[in-house]
């Protein structure tokens, strides 16, 4: 067998044996993304809050106290 | 510095002489090989597809032919305008840049990214770093080296995660710079990037600059591939559509802006996996011209296993497809698209043409290896792609005075890389014609920066 006829028989091996990696490293591709935890939901923690309270920071709502709990300090 | 010069030359010239005389050997050896290329032409079939590879072969013969010439002419002329504005400009006169820094569970690297940012030669900047509701500490991270910078203003700003467009367009909002460089939040730039492409805009049909990438983790054989990939994506590719005023990707790891282009084009869109790519072509579309800087590199950390790679390579692939989709008007009216009408029909051939003839070059000449026992055929089809990269290589490698080695792993690339690459890409294109979801796919830092 001569050099050239070596080399053809290693790149024939080559080229089969490298597709079929790349299809399977394309199936282990998407099975790794599917088994990933899905997309946050809404009420989720966001990142923001990172382990604080829920409780929005800026908005909440103003309750005026009624004017018959306030009492007078003399 | 001029050994290695010699050794880059000596190098190229072996390993370019060596695969051509290969291929002269192959050749003879296939002539030897009584009535091999008559067998192609046998039946329908085999005559449809050898004709197919032959025409494919040689676009792809003239593709390379183009872009070395043209990348040549470009890298000339750079030399030349290089001498003519060595005038050093007034301090006082250079407008401000805002550096935008989109920021998602970048923790492992953030700080050493803003560290670098505030090392970078130029008199007028800020740095904007946008929180893309990570759930890591990059927000903490990035507040420290915020209060840690003296002259130069860092801005960290949380937001609730809204994917990289929305945050580069939340930079962009915030921006007081008359320029703005968005980059990556794992990116180190050098330290001349604010000033080599800032001249651009002296010309006012420049819209844009786009940057040079280099992989900083060559720490096996995927990684010094891609470093190759971008050494030739860029030295050769990129330089040549530069010459031809039509860079059609502004790599998302360094591109300058003039804030007002950003604004006339509505900043980044939603609806593409290649924000970067799809940003380009809007900007092509209504006529900006876009220079391409290769002194002002960006050291990035690429996928350094198979996985992650075929995750990156899979988004690109369907991204730049979404954002030529986008645009497809183009490729129907030359006269109206003018140069983009060339650029659409130039990515198609990249990102489908491409992949899917070589994948059929090599599954067809292995079946007729295996068939007919000619494998040196499959060997002489090899060994043409197997030259021309390395040809590309061995130009690109010696142009941007790269590492020697390099040029070996062009061999390498068509052994085995991009066959496994292909299989991804042409499996990605099938998907978006059919429509299928995907995520983003967030590539996992090692901090390599």
């Amino acid at each position: 067998m001569d050099l050239i006829s070596i080399l053809a028989t290693v790149i024939l091996a080559t080229t089969i044996g490298t597709v079929m990696i790349g299809i399977a490293a394309y199936a282990a591709f998407k099975l790794r993304d599917k088994r990933k935890p899905k997309a946050r939901v809404v009420g989720e923690d966001d990142g923001l809050s990172r382990g604080a309270s829920k409780e929005p920071v800026f908005l909440s709502r103003y309750v005026p106290v009624p004017p018959t709990s306030i009492k007078t300090v003399k | 510095m001029e050994v290695k010069k010699i050794t880059r030359v000596a190098l190229a010239a072996l390993v370019v002489g060596g695969m051509a005389t290969l291929l002269v050997m192959s050749y003879a050896k296939v002539q030897e090989a009584k009535g091999s290329f008559s067998l192609l032409m046998e039946s329908y079939v085999l005559s449809a597809i050898s004709t197919y590879l032959l025409v494919f072969l040689g676009i792809l013969i003239l593709r390379y032919a183009v872009l070395i010439l043209y990348s040549f002419m470009e890298h000339f002329e750079v030399i030349k305008r290089g001498y003519a504005t060595a005038v050093p400009r007034e301090e006082s006169s250079l407008p401000m840049i805002s550096l935008v820094v989109p920021a998602f569970n970048e923790g492992v690297v953030i700080q050493a990214a803003i560290r670098s940012l505030l090392q970078l030669s130029y008199p007028n900047y800020e740095i904007i770093v946008i929180d893309d509701g990570s759930t890591d500490d990059t927000y903490e991270k990035a507040m420290v080296v915020a209060q840690e910078s003296g002259d130069i203003a860092v801005r960290v700003v949380t937001k609730r995660n809204g994917g990289k467009a929305e945050a580069l367009n939340t930079g962009m909002t915030l921006a007081r710079g008359e320029f703005i460089l968005n980059m990556d939040g794992d990116t180190k730039l050098s330290s001349n990037t604010l000033r080599a492409c800032i001249r651009h805009f002296d010309n006012p049909r420049v819209g844009a600059v786009a940057g040079n990438v280099k992989v900083i983790n060559r720490e096996n054989i995927w990684s010094r591939i891609q470093a190759l990939e971008y050494v030739e994506g860029l030295a050769m590719a990129r330089k040549a559509q530069s010459f031809m005023r039509a860079v059609n990707i502004i790599p998302g790891p360094i591109g300058m802006f003039r804030k007002s282009v950003l604004q006339q084009v509505g900043g980044y869109d939603h609806d593409t996996f290649a924000e970067d790519c799809d940003l380009t072509l809007k900007l092509l579309m209504h006529g900006w011209h876009i220079a391409y800087e290769p002194s002002a590199v960006a050291w990035v950390e690429t996928p350094s296993r198979l996985l992650d790679l075929l995750k990156q390579r899979y988004r690109w692939t369907r991204g730049i497809l979404q954002a030529t989709s986008k645009h497809s008007y183009a490729l129907w009216q030359p006269r109206k698209a003018g140069v983009n009408f060339g650029i659409l029909w130039y990515m198609l051939f990249e990102g489908i043409m491409w992949p899917f003839s070589t994948l059929l070059g090599n599954v067809f000449f292995s079946y007729v290896a295996i068939q007919y026992g000619l494998a040196s055929l499959l060997f002489y089809w090899w060994l043409q792609l197997t030259l021309l990269d390395v040809v590309s290589a061995a130009y690109c490698v010696i142009v941007e005075e790269e590492e020697p080695s390099l040029i070996l792993y062009a061999i390498a690339f068509r052994l085995f890389y991009i066959n496994i690459i292909d299989v991804s890409k042409v499996f990605a294109t099938i998907e978006e014609w059919r429509g299928h979801t995907m995520t983003w796919g967030k590539l996992e830092r090692e901090g390599k920066l």
